[in-house]
C-alpha cells in the first residue's frame, strides 16, 4: 500500500529529521521510499516542508497531490500544507503551537485574513494579535490530531526531543512504519552521540512513548 | 589508497548527488573540476570527501567557464575527468563544451537542472534540455543521457565515461533537482563484476617522440582559416556523430505494443509519473502507452517513430515549456498525430495531472 506524507514546520523544528527517519525506517523494512526535504529559498526563514512517500511496489513520482497524513508544527506549516489535504487525510498538528479558529468559526477567520489591512488598522490600545495569529485547520480531513507536542517537550522532557514526540504521535495513529525500524533508525543516526550520552538514548525513546501515548486510536 | 570504492553489490539509501559521487568513483574517475551552484554542490563535496580515500582528486576553479576548460586540461592529460554544473553554471559551460565537441574531448557533465530562466529557482526543472543538447556555437555534436532516479543516475553516470571516452564526443548526465537532493533506494554495484569495462583513457597531448617521424602528428585545432577547411571539419565531425548515433541511443517504452489511444511522451524523472498513469488510464478503459527517450540527443527518433506510428493521439508532457516537444515534432514529422502537450516549465508533474491531462484531450 502507498502512503504519502507531507511534514512542515519552522526551520529547526525537526521535520526533516523525522521524514528522514520515516523514509530510512521504510527502506530497511524493505519498502520502496522516496524522501524529498524542500530546499528552496523557503530554507532560509520560511517554512520547511518534507514530502515522504512508502510503497511496496517503486515509486513513481516523487511529487503527489495529496497525501494521507499531513503534520503541521505552525500556523505557516498549516497554510503551506492545506494544498495536500483531502477527505482521506489524517491532520496532525501541534496544539500548543498553532493558533487554531474554531472549525466551526470559518467566517471570523476569513474576514481577518481577507479583509485590506489598511482599512482595518488597530488603534494601539486594542491587542487583536491572537486572533490575527489564528489559523483555520483543514476542516475537510478524515482526522484531525492536535498534540501539546512542543508544551510536553519543554516542561516534560527536554525542547530538543519536541519532533521524537510528534513521531510517536504519528506512528501511532498511522502505523506507517514498526516502531523497531524507527528505534533502530534512531540509533543509526544517533548512535554516536547514545554512546557518549546514554541519558540522551532514554530521552529519545521516552520522547517516543510520550508521543505515542497522546493518541489512543489507529485512524 | 587504490581500493576498489564500491565491491560487489550492495543497497543503499541516499541523495541523488551523493549516488553521482559514488558512481564517479566506481567509473574510475581521475578528478573533478567544479564551482558550487545549488542544487550541485553536494557532488562536490560528497566527492572532495571520498576522493582522497581513493587517490582521487578535486580542483575548484574561480566559475564555471574555467571548470569547464579545466575538465577539457584533465582530459587532455588522459585523464577520466569530470564536472557538474547546472542553471546559470550551465550557461557558462556551453564555451568550453563548443570546444570539446569542436576537438573530440570526452567530457562528463552532470546536470541536475534547476529552474530558468537566469537565477529562477533552485529547486526543479527540464527546461536545460536545449542548452545541454544544443548549446554553444556548434551542432549539438554531443551525447545527452536524462535519468529518472537514483539507479539511472548510478548507471549512466558509469556509462557516460565509456561513452564519452569510446566516441570521443562531450557527454551529459541530465538530472534535476529532485533527483539531485531526495533519497531513495537503489543498488550500487562493482562495474567489472558485471561485466562493464572501463574504455581506457590516453593523453591527448605531450606524447612520446618527435610528430610527423615517431608518430602521427596530433591535430587539436579549434581555429580554422577558410571556410573549405571548417567545413570538411565539421562534417567530419557530424558523419562521425550519425554513424554513432545507432549504437548510442537508448528508450524505454511501456505498453506500445498494441494500438494506442493516446501516447504518453515524456523523458527524465516526469517518465515516472507518466508510467505511474498508465494504470490509471486503464482503469478509465483508456489504452495508453508510453515512450521515454534516454538519449536526448542523439534522439532515439525510430523507435519512437514506431510507438507514436500505433498511437490515435501523443501527449507531451514536460517540465519546460516545450523543449522536448521541439525534438518531438522533429522526430516525428510527417507523421500526422494530433499532439496534445501538458507543459509545465519550473514545476513537477504527478501522475494523476497526466492521466487528467489525457481524458480532458479526448
Amino acid at each position: 500500500m502507498a502512503i504519502r506524507m507531507v511534514l512542515a514546520g519552522e526551520g529547526g523544528q525537526g521535520v526533516q529529521i523525522i521524514a528522514n527517519i520515516l523514509a530510512e525506517s521504510a527502506n530497511a523494512e524493505g519498502k520502496e521510499a522516496i524522501y524529498i526535504p524542500n530546499f528552496g529559498v523557503e530554507q532560509r526563514g520560511g517554512v520547511s516542508i518534507a514530502f515522504v512517500q512508502i510503497d511496496d511496489q517503486r515509486i513513481n513520482s516523487p511529487k503527489f497531490p495529496k497525501a494521507d497524513i499531513v503534520v503541521a508544527l505552525s500556523n505557516r506549516a498549516v497554510n503551506r500544507t492545506r494544498q495536500y489535504v483531502d477527505g482521506r487525510t489524517t491532520f496532525i498538528y501541534d496544539n500548543s503551537l498553532v493558533a487554531a479558529a474554531e472549525i466551526g468559526a470559518k467566517v471570523m477567520g476569513i474576514q481577518a485574513v481577507e479583509a485590506d489591512p489598511r482599512s482595518q488598522r488597530q488603534t494601539e490600545a486594542v491587542d487583536d494579535s491572537k486572533k490575527r495569529d489564528q489559523v483555520e485547520l483543514p476542516g475537510e480531513a478524515a482526522n484531525i490530531i492536535g498534540i501539546p507536542a512542543n508544551d510536553i517537550a519543554k516542561n516534560e522532557l527536554h525542547p530538543r526531543v519536541f519532533n521524537i514526540i510528534v513521531l510517536g504521535t504519528l506512528l501511532k495513529a498511522t502505523e506507517v512504519v514498526p516502531l523497531d525500524r524507527i528505534k533502530e533508525a534512531i540509533e543509526e543516526k544517533l548512535g554516536d552521540k547514545f554512546a557518549k550520552n546514554q541519558a540522551l538514548r532514554e530521552l529519545n525513546y521516552k520522547a517516543l512513548d510520550k508521543g505515542m501515548s497522546l493518541v489512543d486510536r489507529l485512524v | 589508497m587504490s581500493e576498489k570504492p564500491v565491491t560487489g553489490e550492495r543497497r543503499v539509501f541516499m541523495t541523488g548527488n551523493e549516488v553521482c559521487a559514488w558512481a564517479a568513483l566506481a567509473a574510475e574517475a581521475d578528478i573533478m573540476y567544479g564551482y558550487p551552484i545549488t542544487p550541485q554542490t553536494d557532488i562536490m563535496q560528497y566527492w572532495t570527501r571520498l576522493a582522497p580515500k581513493f587517490g582521487r582528486k578535486f580542483l575548484q576553479t574561480e566559475d564555471e567557464i574555467s571548470a569547464g576548460f579545466t575538465t577539457i586540461g584533465g582530459v587532455l592529460a588522459g585523464k577520466r575527468a569530470f564536472s557538474a554544473t547546472t542553471g546559470p553554471g550551465n550557461v557558462l559551460f556551453q564555451e568550453p563544451m563548443s570546444m570539446a565537441e569542436m576537438m573530440r574531448i570526452p567530457t562528463v557533465v552532470i546536470i541536475p537542472q534547476r529552474g530558468g530562466p537566469s537565477t529562477a529557482t533552485v529547486i526543479y526543472s527540464q527546461q536545460e534540455v536545449t542548452m545541454t543538447a544544443f548549446g554553444g556555437n556548434g551542432e549539438g555534436f554531443r551525447i545527452v543521457y536524462s535519468t529518472a532516479g537514483h539507479q539511472d543516475l548510478y548507471d549512466y553516470t558509469i556509462k557516460a565515461f565509456n561513452t564519452a571516452w569510446k566516441y570521443r564526443f562531450p557527454t551529459f548526465v541530465l538530472g534535476d533537482g529532485y533527483q539531485a537532493k531526495m533519497r531513495e533506494p537503489l543498488t550500487i554495484y562493482d562495474p567489472a563484476q558485471r561485466g562493464i569495462q572501463m574504455v581506457k583513457t590516453e593523453p591527448l597531448v605531450g606524447l612520446e617522440g618527435t610528430p610527423g617521424r615517431d608518430r602521427p602528428t596530433q591535430y587539436l585545432r579549434n581555429t580554422y582559416n577558410t571556410e573549405e577547411e571548417l567545413y570538411e571539419v565539421v562534417m567530419e565531425i557530424a558523419r562521425d556523430f550519425e554513424k554513432a548515433a545507432p549504437e548510442i541511443v537508448e528508450w524505454q517504452d511501456f505498453d506500445t505494443d498494441k494500438e494506442m489511444d493516446v501516447l504518453i511522451l515524456a523523458h527524465g524523472v516526469v517518465s515516472r509519473s507518466a508510467q505511474g498513469a498508465l494504470p490509471l488510464l486503464r482503469e478509465q478503459g483508456i489504452r495508453a502507452g508510453h515512450f521515454r527517450p534516454i538519449t536526448l540527443r542523439p534522439m532515439p527518433e525510430e523507435q519512437m517513430r514506431r510507438a507514436a506510428a500505433k498511437a490515435k493521439r501523443i501527449l507531451v508532457v514536460e517540465s519546460a515549456y516545450g523543449q522536448l516537444l521541439k525534438l518531438v515534432q522533429q522526430s516525428l514529422y510527417g507523421l500526422a498525430k494530433p499532439i496534445d502537450t501538458l507543459l509545465r516549465p519550473g514545476a513537477g508533474v504527478t501522475a494523476e495531472e497526466i492521466a487528467d491531462q489525457v481524458k480532458e484531450g479526448r
